[in-house]
């Protein structure tokens, strides 16, 4: 069989398994296409179409100030209309989901909400803001803020980044934000940027812990990817096999570890694992590193020069400066496009090399 | 029940490692006493292998009660506008106005870690911010660090940040250094997104020698930036089931690569409490070639106990006598109970193996205890 005959085949048999494999995982509802757990979102829809009026059930949430009980429906008042029951089980075992209810419990106990003042504005009518109610299939009835911004433009608040009207206290609460600044995609890569503008936005929820665990000086030790081990669930550059891979991460990305971590950094870990200068007689360059043309060094450095730093930075700088010295025999270090507007013969790094009168 | 959950929160996690050997004790505690008034801290020692330890975060933040103005100090991560995250001990400050405007100003010293010797190290900047329209929000920043008293760093940069439709935001950031005049470094990510997709587009441009100190002989070597040009696309392709895609192009030098991810995660319940992921990746930039694949598998068991499980192969291209494949395995199995007994403590155990360049085989068992306590 020609080769390129062989991989259409092999590409139209890998296409078919992975249809079969999809489908089969949607029948078997491994998807979430269709629901396979005891519990199952509470019929409220049904209810509805019924006529039959929240607050019925939801008895006294209509007059529900800042505090008191969830006005979660009781067995009894079910059985006020299902005379019936078809077995002796808690409704709420079947019927309604506990993330749901348990949404609803943190709402309480971490917002500032009264139902009492908001029924006169929406004359009752509790699917203007539970917009999930009228779902056949709801998974979340707590309304989004996006909901409450409909009426409220809080414009003011947002400005002072004044969440304490509402919001008890965003930091333990833990509420993910859905309809505003969605941590979505590639967050671990896109946060910089993101938060560039926000970044007393994003300390109303995260605590400076969360900032410091990766980009303190010397954080390693609390690094969620160390610390944190068994939650496998946690994307990021530092986890796995990251050891292995952290001098292949960081040459296709030059500039990307000085985000975090210091030009010293390297020597740290380094030194304790003796492959940095002094601790070792192996040299890690392949031979054609420095020669008497140059060689590799060169170009190399200046696309990466973090990490000739890594290992050769402070003190062993001196290495460079034998050579590259004004009127050395390694010439001028400088490349295209180099700028300063330092005293060369004053400032640092200039004198190293810079003589007086040079 | 009531809502005023502003507990005092003290955690204490402690790590033990047989490689090495290694011990770890964190200690992490936060407080909102009054509206106006929290602190935080997290302190951590250990042993790897001689005693050591560091404060990396210790701070205590005034905020007058309606959001006009807030003042932190002691320890913290800084990072502001296009300000890169400096850890410093210092003050923060910021003030602002309910049409959009706010001032920040900060100050103070670079951390040195493990409490290590200062020389005249500081670092002095601003922010000046405004929304506009409601929608956008566009700042610049000025920062000046000194390392033993020389100019180590020198930028201003302009940040933005806007959400002109539901669907549609834009975040870039840019630095410009003063001391080598040029863009240290510049990004950008516009992401629009239509029912279950998500498509980001981000682009990037750093120049290396400008991110390093200019204190350092390794800054002067001239502009040679790195560029990125790339897009992400996150689909939802079934209730349990996200996929992620990414692919950037990347200069280097002259060089053009790439860099590839794919990257799927299956949820076993509606919750997410178990799941499966698989994720693939291929690096092809300047001497980095590599391709590498990660499973990830978590199941609760019930009473609390968790098992999770995580393998990686990474194969380099190049070998150079440092192994053609570096396999990465972990397994291990959490205890967290919600109620009754033993709330507030957790238990993790781990076994993990691994060959490495440095190491034909490898093995390592991790050991975490945590307790964590709530006073209201």
């Amino acid at each position: 069989m020609k080769p390129r005959l062989l991989v259409s085949t092999l590409s139209r048999r890998f296409l078919l398994v992975l249809a079969l494999a999809f489908t089969l995982a949607a029948c078997a509802g491994v998807l979430g296409l269709k629901t396979t757990s005891q519990s199952h979102p509470f019929e409220h829809r049904a209810h509805v179409i019924k006529g039959v009026n929240c607050v019925e059930c939801h008895a006294g949430v209509a007059l529900a100030g800042d505090t008191g009980p969830v006005h979660f429906p009781s067995d009894a008042i079910c059985r006020g209309c299902h005379t019936k029951p078809h077995n002796e089980s808690a409704c709420g075992t079947c019927h309604g989901e506990s993330f749901v209810r348990g949404g609803a419990e943190l709402a309480r106990e971490h917002l500032r909400f009264e139902h009492k003042t908001h029924m006169a504005d929406v004359k009752g009518d509790c699917v203007r803001c539970h917009v999930g109610v009228a779902d056949s299939q709801p998974t979340e009835l707590r309304p989004k803020m996006a909901t409450c911004f409909g009426c409220h433009k809080h414009q003011d608040q947002w400005n002072l980044r004044d969440c304490d009207g509402c919001h008890v206290d965003l930091q333990t609460e833990g509420a993910l934000p859905t309809s505003h600044l969605v941590h979505d995609g590639d967050w671990v890569r896109e946060h910089g940027v993101r938060a560039a503008s926000a970044r007393d936005l994003c300390a109303t929820c995260h605590s400076e812990r969360s900032c410091a665990a990766c980009h303190g000086e010397g954080t390693v030790p609390a690094l969620p990817a160390r610390l944190a081990f068994d939650t496998v669930s946690l994307s990021g550059l530092h986890r796995a096999g990251f050891k292995s891979r952290h001098a292949l991460e960081a040459r296709g990305d030059p500039g990307l570890c000085t985000t975090c971590h210091s030009e010293n950094s390297c020597v740290e870990c380094h030194a304790a694992s003796n492959v940095a200068p002094g601790t070792t007689t192996s040299n890690p360059h392949p031979p054609d590193w420095v020669t008497a043309s140059g060689g590799q060094h060169g170009q190399q450095a200046r696309i990466d020069p973090m990490s000739c730093a890594g290992c050769h930075g402070g003190a062993g700088e001196q290495l460079c400066v034998g050579c590259h010295r004004v009127g050395g025999p390694g010439g001028t270090p400088h490349g295209p496009g180099f700028t300063s507007t330092k005293n060369r013969q004053h400032d640092m790094p200039c004198r190293l090399c810079h003589a007086v009168g040079q | 029940m009531q809502a005023t959950a502003e507990p005092l929160v003290l955690r204490a996690d402690a790590l033990a490692e047989s490689q090495a050997p290694v011990g770890l004790l964190v200690l992490q505690g936060q407080d909102k006493l009054r509206p106006w008034i929290d602190t935080e801290g997290l302190v951590w020692a250990g042993a790897k292998p001689s005693a050591t330890g560091d404060v990396l975060v210790l701070t205590v933040r005034l905020r007058e009660p309606h959001g006009f103005g807030e003042v932190r100090g002691g320890r913290f991560i800084l990072t502001t506008g296009a300000v890169r995250p400096v850890q410093m001990d210092g003050g923060w400050m910021i003030g602002r106005t309910p049409w959009g405007s706010s001032l920040e100003a900060f100050g103070g010293a670079p951390v040195v870690p493990r409490f290590g010797a200062r020389s005249y190290d500081w670092l002095v900047g601003a922010r000046l911010a405004q929304s506009i329209f409601s929608w956008a929000k566009v700042g610049v920043s000025y920062v000046q660090r000194r390392d033993d008293g020389e100019i180590s760093n020198e930028e201003i940069g302009v940040d933005l940040a806007a959400a002109p439709a539901r669907w549609f935001d834009l975040a870039a950031r840019t630095a410009y250094d003063l001391t080598s005049p040029g863009i240290a470094e510049a990004r950008v990510s516009a992401a629009t997104r239509i029912d279950s997709w998500r498509i980001e587009l981000f682009a990037a441009q750093t120049s290396p020698s400008r991110l390093l100190p200019a204190t350092s002989l390794f800054s002067v070597l001239g502009d040679f930036p790195s560029q990125t040009l790339g897009s992400t696309v996150k689909w939802k392709a079934a209730p349990r089931l996200d996929v992620l895609a990414s692919g950037a192009a990347q200069g280097v030098g002259d060089e053009v690569g790439y860099n590839a991810s794919l990257r799927t995660v299956l949820r076993l319940d509606d919750r997410g409490a178990g799941s499966l992921g698989l994720e693939l990746r291929r690096q092809d930039v300047s001497t980095a070639q590599w391709t590498g694949v990660r499973g990830i598998a978590t199941q609760p068991l019930g009473r609390g106990l968790r098992f999770s499980t995580e393998v990686e192969i990474a194969a380099p291209d190049q070998a150079d006598g440092h192994g053609s494949i570096w396999p990465w395995g972990l397994m291990a199995l959490a205890w967290r109970p919600s109620t009754g007994w033993g709330t507030g403590w957790e238990t993790a155990a781990a076994v993990e193996a691994a060959s490495t360049p440095v190491h034909r085989y490898e093995t390592n068992a991790l050991l975490r205890l945590s307790r964590t306590l709530e006073f209201r």
